[in-house]
């Protein structure tokens, strides 16, 4: 009995943090959702309203869309990066180990840094074509043309988020016991048969791990975004939680805000049901 | 004349300085409103010149006044409105702030600043405010015949030109003058210079960064198409033939007289006037830029003078306006009585001595018409001509509660047409739907 | 791989430094260009080697905005969050991994469903409570909505579940108390695991913008993110001093993280999934 109250003590004070800053504000937003409020008047409920008017407006649709594809192809590429990362640094070569550390410090830039150096990098006459341009690449506006401003959003989210995932797999990978390549050495498999039959299979949990998370952080994306390209060029960088920004507090538009946050809710909802699936069969196993 | 100017500042008469030069007769103004202590807060917008300028007259006023004292905050141009919004929401609002004059029925419609007191300004009565300030100006701070903001500067956007650039391909900037957007095109085809895919330099750069911006570039060509931003029902007709128009005139300079890189003017925000101080475009369109803005980007230009500003090309001769607009001092109007006074005081006294504003943020043009243009140091200013015109001439801002919407659509809308390729009268249709959404939305609300 | 040659490893060296010299290309370009001439920013070719230095951009910038006061803003907030996570962090993961009481389970869900309500979503409400409580411009106002963050009690959990609960009984047994159990036994253990989480509540409270964007409105409590973002939209601020100040940002978390690097090492592993 004691011991119990011992573990409800520790635990408590998170979850009445939690219970003041996260659910607290939640069930707020959601009934702030039926409401129309600017903030200087008190909140008048309009039922489905603000989702109706959402459902048949261009800008918030073209951001939904945005959103979804963000997250899937900064996701994907993440994981891609980061594994292909831990690859190259596991390898035995000598100053491998002070490698993965260089690497690493792209993550202990700040992010405003990074949405800094990178709008200049990808300046239609920045680094990036400096470089591009030996390989008889012509110039790429990447930050206001409609085809590759979120393509190069995509690109900066994983110059910065996949060494951290790298170190994850890095750790994933020391973990495989070197007998298991010594076997299938013996059995002739090399290369991607290798990788294919032994590594992937062994580090699979901390691919879905990588995967979700990568998958969380990109669905709260709101800096690069506004820094790098403040939504454009026409809209086409423009992500929801921008959107929630921009109607919030500059339309002073709340009730519409809140309306937009549950959807991005429900998107963070469906991510973390596959996380939670996840955590619980690792428990199982 | 610093001694003059230490003189009037020790007897505490900024205002006395006005009286000196012919402004309307302020009378005893250098009482202290209040003897009890107060605290008040002032909220402002970043700027080079404007911002220190007034960081220091308020410094002024609260030496003279020992118990005001002022917090004295500011924050990005684009900044400012959202934060006294939120400020407003949640009761946070400043006492006193300056806005965008565009952003006055965003106040007014929701009862937010208060009307001000002109006799406590040192005007005789509502008529004299009126007459003594620009036209465009009055339209926006009047309301319902009571005056709700108290000008700083307010200014028309003029065509600045390097005229070594102009002599180089041989131009000459007097004769060539361009007077039409046709003729703006000719001139700054001759003036681009490429090499590649690089515009080595851009022979006409219109701004590509923020929605103002956008927004008060657009202004005057729409109106000399004849467009409307709204019909007499409020619905929005930037769409119409005379704006579809205006935007094909908009992106004509890159279009048909490939003169400007718009990717590289948004790449390069948020600068988009120092490509012209460094030479990399030869033509500009921006409030009034001189010796103070020049001298410290490019010395030389500065010292051979070679710059020069026109008043904006028309689509006919005779329709040559640019956007004018302004800064205006308002009040909060949940500030107690006696914030109210002392602000009024205060900013009387802030602009109570031109001259030292002039020196501080030339060639800012001023909104009010009285007191300054006489002087010889305004005399002096190179181009004031084309200022004062470009202000006097100007036509202002749409002045509607949906004014942020307007701009961000519009401001999509030309990026879209400027950066891919879209198509001018679909891209206006969106915009205009944009528009009245927000509009129907703020009727609902 | 034991039946190659030695020297053979050292093959694998020259790909691997490019692409490492690759990945930090970006942060060399902005050490560079912070002491670069401003005419200099987009030149066809870069001299990675300034030709001429010009470390003067650093106080430069420093004294076009009140930097040292939004630095020092900044670590106050960040310092408080990371303080906070680690408390709080590691007493929910130890409770959580080591005790069972009633609804021990559905507090683990409780807790890592927050990961689906960052602060990006519950925005306008968590906005308005912090005004309701009169933390709008505060120090508390900034930092009170980050002091606890759900990863970080996920991690310390996977930690502490790997700290053999046999050392907890026989401490038990000798009628150590809990607290002391947990100070004296459970946190050495831990200290790889609260490496991590120290740098990773530090950098993302050092990281924050939208949440200051909406609470602060007075240079007083500005961050240093507010005052850049704010330095790079003026016109008349050179882009070599905005990389100074980015460089100068970048120092702070630099310094966390070398000091923090031993421990750092065998702490990765596991913000994967096992401990």
């Amino acid at each position: 009995m004691r011991l119990r109250l011992w573990g409800v003590a520790f635990v408590l004070p998170a979850l009445l943090f939690f219970a003041f800053f996260k659910y607290g504000p939640m069930g707020w937003a959601f009934w702030l959702s039926f409401t129309s409020y600017d903030m200087l008047s008190p909140p008048r409920f309009v039922g489905i309203d603000n989702f109706a008017s959402l459902a048949a407006d261009p800008v918030f649709v073209q951001s939904l869309q945005n959103t979804l594809g963000y997250i899937v192809a900064s996701t994907l590429l993440i994981t891609l990066a980061a594994l292909l990362l831990a690859l190259a640094v596991s390898t035995p070569v000598p100053g491998a180990r002070a490698c993965m550390s260089a690497i690493f410090l792209t993550n202990v830039m700040p992010i405003i840094a990074v949405c800094l150096v990178w709008r200049f990098l990808l300046h239609p006459h920045g680094l990036v074509n400096q470089l591009l341009a030996p390989f008889g690449a012509g110039r790429i506006d990447w930050l206001t043309s409609d085809t590759t401003a979120m393509p190069a959003i995509v690109m900066v989210t994983v110059w910065r988020f996949a060494p951290y995932f790298m170190v994850v797999f890095v750790a994933a990978l020391a973990a495989i016991p070197a007998e298991y390549y010594e076997a299938a050495a013996i059995d002739g498999a090399r290369g991607l048969r290798r990788f294919r039959s032994i590594t992937l299979p062994l580090i699979l949990p901390q691919l879905f791990f990588v995967v979700v998370v990568a998958a969380l952080l990109s669905a709260r994306l709101f800096l690069m975004p506004y820094i790098v390209t403040g939504g454009g060029p026409g809209g086409a960088t423009r992500v929801l939680s921008m959107l929630i920004y921009e109607t919030g507090f500059s339309y002073l538009k709340m009730g519409r805000a809140a309306a937009i946050s549950v959807v991005l809710f429900a998107i963070v909802l469906a991510l973390t049901l596959a996380q939670m699936k996840l955590f619980m069969r690792d428990e199982e196993a | 004349m610093t001694t003059r100017r230490d003189f009037l500042r020790r007897t505490s008469a900024g205002a006395a300085a006005l009286g000196v030069l012919g402004a309307p007769a302020l009378g005893a103004a250098q009482g202290a409103p209040t003897r009890v202590p107060m605290k008040l807060t002032y909220w402002t917008w970043e700027n080079p010149q404007q911002r220190p300028w007034q960081k220091k007259r308020i410094d002024q006023y609260t030496q003279l006044h020992p118990n005001i004292s002022v917090e004295f905050q500011y924050f990005a141009f684009s900044d400012l409105g959202k934060k006294v919004s939120v400020g407003y929401a949640t009761g946070t609002a400043p006492d006193g702030f300056t806005t965008g004059d565009w952003l006055m029925p965003t106040w007014l419609t929701r009862k937010l600043i208060a009307p001000l007191d002109v006799q406590q300004l040192g005007y005789g009565s509502l008529d004299a405010f009126r007459n003594d300030h620009a036209p465009a100006f009055v339209a926006g701070a009047v309301h319902e015949g009571k005056a709700y903001g108290y000008p700083l500067w307010f200014y028309g956007v003029p065509l600045h030109v390097n005229t070594k650039q102009f002599r180089e391909v041989g131009l000459d900037p007097v004769k060539d003058e361009p007077k039409t957007w046709e003729q703006l095109g000719e001139v700054a085809k001759r003036l681009t210079i490429k090499d590649g895919s690089k515009f080595t330099r851009q022979g006409f750069k219109w701004a590509m960064h923020a929605s103002q911006w956008t927004a008060f570039q657009f202004n005057p060509i729409l109106l000399q198409c004849g467009g409307q931003w709204f019909d007499k029902h409020g619905k929005c007709t930037i769409n119409n033939e005379a704006g579809v128009r205006a935007m094909t005139i908009r992106a004509s300079i890159a279009r048909k007289y490939g003169a400007e890189d718009p990717a590289d003017s948004l790449a390069t925000a948020p600068v988009p006037w120092m490509d012209w101080l460094k030479e990399r475009c030869a033509m500009f369109s921006s409030p009034p830029i001189g010796p103070l803005a020049v001298k410290p980007i490019n010395p030389q230009m500065e010292a051979e003078g070679y710059y020069k500003a026109y008043v904006m090309p028309g689509v006919t001769e005779d329709k040559r306006y640019s956007t004018c607009y302004g800064f205006n001092c308002v009040v909060n109007a949940n500030a107690s009585k006696e914030k109210q006074e002392v602000l009024h005081h205060m900013y009387r006294f802030m602009m109570s001595d031109l001259r030292d504003c002039w020196i501080a943020t030339a060639p800012l043009t001023l909104a009010r018409k009285s007191g300054w243009t006489e002087l010889p140091e305004v005399k002096s200013t190179p181009n004031i001509e084309a200022f004062l015109r470009a202000k006097d001439t100007g036509v202002f801002l749409p002045r509607t509660p949906v004014w942020s919407e307007l701009a961000d659509a519009l401001h999509r809308a030309v990026q879209k047409v400027m950066l891919s390729s879209g198509d001018i009268k679909q891209v206006l249709n969106e915009a205009a739907a944009e528009v009245d959404r927000a509009t129907a939305e703020l009727k609902k609300g | 791989m034991k039946r190659r040659l030695p020297g053979l490893r050292w093959l694998g060296l020259p790909p691997l430094a490019g692409l490492t010299l690759l990945v930090l290309l970006p942060v060399l370009w902005m050490l560079s260009t912070s002491f670069q001439a401003s005419e200099k920013m987009f030149q066809l070719a870069m001299d990675w080697i300034p030709r001429s230095w010009h470390p003067e951009n650093y106080p430069n910038a420093l004294h076009r905005a009140p930097f040292p006061l939004f630095f020092f803003n900044s670590i106050v907030v960040s310092l408080v969050v990371m303080a906070g996570n680690v408390v709080f962090c590691t007493l929910a993961g130890y409770g959580l991994a080591k005790f069972r009481f009633p609804g021990d389970r559905f507090a683990l869900l409780a807790i890592l469903s927050t990961l689906m309500l960052p602060l990006e979503v519950t925005l306008v409400p968590t906005f308005l409570i912090v005004h309701s409580l009169g933390w709008l411009n505060t120090y508390q106002g900034i930092f009170a909505p980050l002091l606890v963050d759900a990863f970080g009690i996920f991690l310390m959990r996977q930690f502490v579940l790997g700290v053999p609960t046999d050392y907890l009984e026989a401490a038990r047994i000798d009628g150590a108390g809990e607290v002391r159990i947990l100070w004296r036994i459970v946190l050495p253990q831990c200290k790889p695991a609260l490496a991590v989480l120290a740098l990773f509540a530090y950098r993302d409270s050092w990281d924050q913008f939208l949440w200051p964007l909406a609470v602060v409105s007075r240079d007083e409590y500005r961050t240093y993110p507010l005052g850049l973002v704010r330095f790079a939209e003026d016109y008349g601020n050179p882009q070599t001093e905005q990389m100074a100040v980015a460089v100068m940002a970048t120092v702070p978390v630099f310094v966390l993280f070398l000091l923090l690097q031993r421990l750092l090492k065998r702490g990765f592993g596991l913000t994967g999934l096992k401990g």
